[in-house]
């Protein structure tokens, strides 16, 4: 059995569209085929702190499935492609098809890796390591994804969702990619993110991708690639 | 004995910096805030307030 068997429907989504509000019961996940989402939680206050980020070919809310309602918001951030998939299906694979299903579960356990990373990302580093982690871990999922060549890919995110996501404000995001790209680190302008230099970002960033358990391959091209001057 | 995993008190000191009207404290580690100047300005006193009282509690420590 393959993945794409179980989607019932493909659809195209405006950016910024909500599709999923905490709390609310869930019969179908939404596989993204093109496009960025978040997963987000608002505080009291109505701000807001980008807890995800999807790429294309993550399952964004497969986790909906066991829990059958999130604890979180899921949205759009630019336009997206989304393929649904019922969880009636994701039922079947969990039945007829273990292979898959573990495949299914991997993709869980890398989005709680992915998690932690961003923990660490928020507890230890400064304004510019967080901005420059995101960016080295944005860019080895987008190399995974066939969408970086290790050095420059598309992010079609605003410097306010850069703020949401590394809990900054949108005056220290400014100062950060002025700093970056005057450190010739990186070059964050017009939805396009050029990285000159990709050891020294992840050396800026801390950043190690252990924990994206990528292949060999991509991993190869991510290190060859990403160094190349 | 295992050394201790928390984190300890920071002896380097933050970095503020003016930008756009606001204050940016950047660093040590995690912190990375932006305040009214009036915020700075309070924060800052505060700082040194607890400061002089931190000392007192621990006068040899650094």
């Amino acid at each position: 059995m393959r993945l794409e068997a179980a989607i019932s429907d493909v659809r195209l989504i405006e950016p910024r569209t909500k599709l999923v509000r905490a709390g609310e019961e869930l019969t179908q996940s939404t596989l993204l085929i093109e496009g960025f989402m978040s997963r987000h939680i608002d505080d009291r206050k109505g701000l807001r702190q980008l807890v995800a980020v999807h790429v294309p070919g993550d399952f964004v809310d497969l986790h909906g499935y066991p829990l059958k309602t999130l604890d979180h918001d899921v949205a759009t951030l630019t336009s997206a492609t989304i393929g649904i998939v019922p969880h009636q299906a994701l039922a079947a694979i969990e039945h007829d098809a273990p292979d898959l299903a573990r495949k299914l579960w991997f993709a869980t356990l890398l989005d709680a890796a992915i998690h932690r990373a961003w923990l660490f990302r928020l507890g230890r580093l400064d304004a510019v390591g967080r901005v420059a982690h995101f960016l080295c871990e944005t860019n080895a999922r987008l190399v995974v994804a066939g969408l970086s060549d290790g050095r420059r890919f598309a992010l079609g995110i605003t410097q306010n969702d850069l703020a949401e996501i590394c809990g900054l404000t949108d005056v220290h995001i400014n100062r950060v990619v002025r700093a970056l790209r005057e450190e010739g680190l990186c070059f964050f302008r017009s939805s396009l993110v050029e990285i000159p230099d990709l050891t020294r970002l992840a050396a800026r960033a801390q950043f190690d991708p252990a924990y994206l358990y990528i292949d060999e391959e991509a991993s190869d091209a991510l290190v060859n690639r990403g160094s190349r001057q | 004995m295992m050394q201790s995993d928390v984190p300890q008190p920071q002896t380097e000191p933050g970095q503020a910096v003016a930008e756009e009207g606001l204050v940016i404290l950047d660093g040590p580690d995690g912190v990375a805030v932006t305040m009214t100047p009036d915020a700075a300005e309070l924060t800052g006193q505060s700082l040194i307030d607890a400061a002089v009282v931190a000392r007192a509690q621990a006068p040899d420590l650094p």
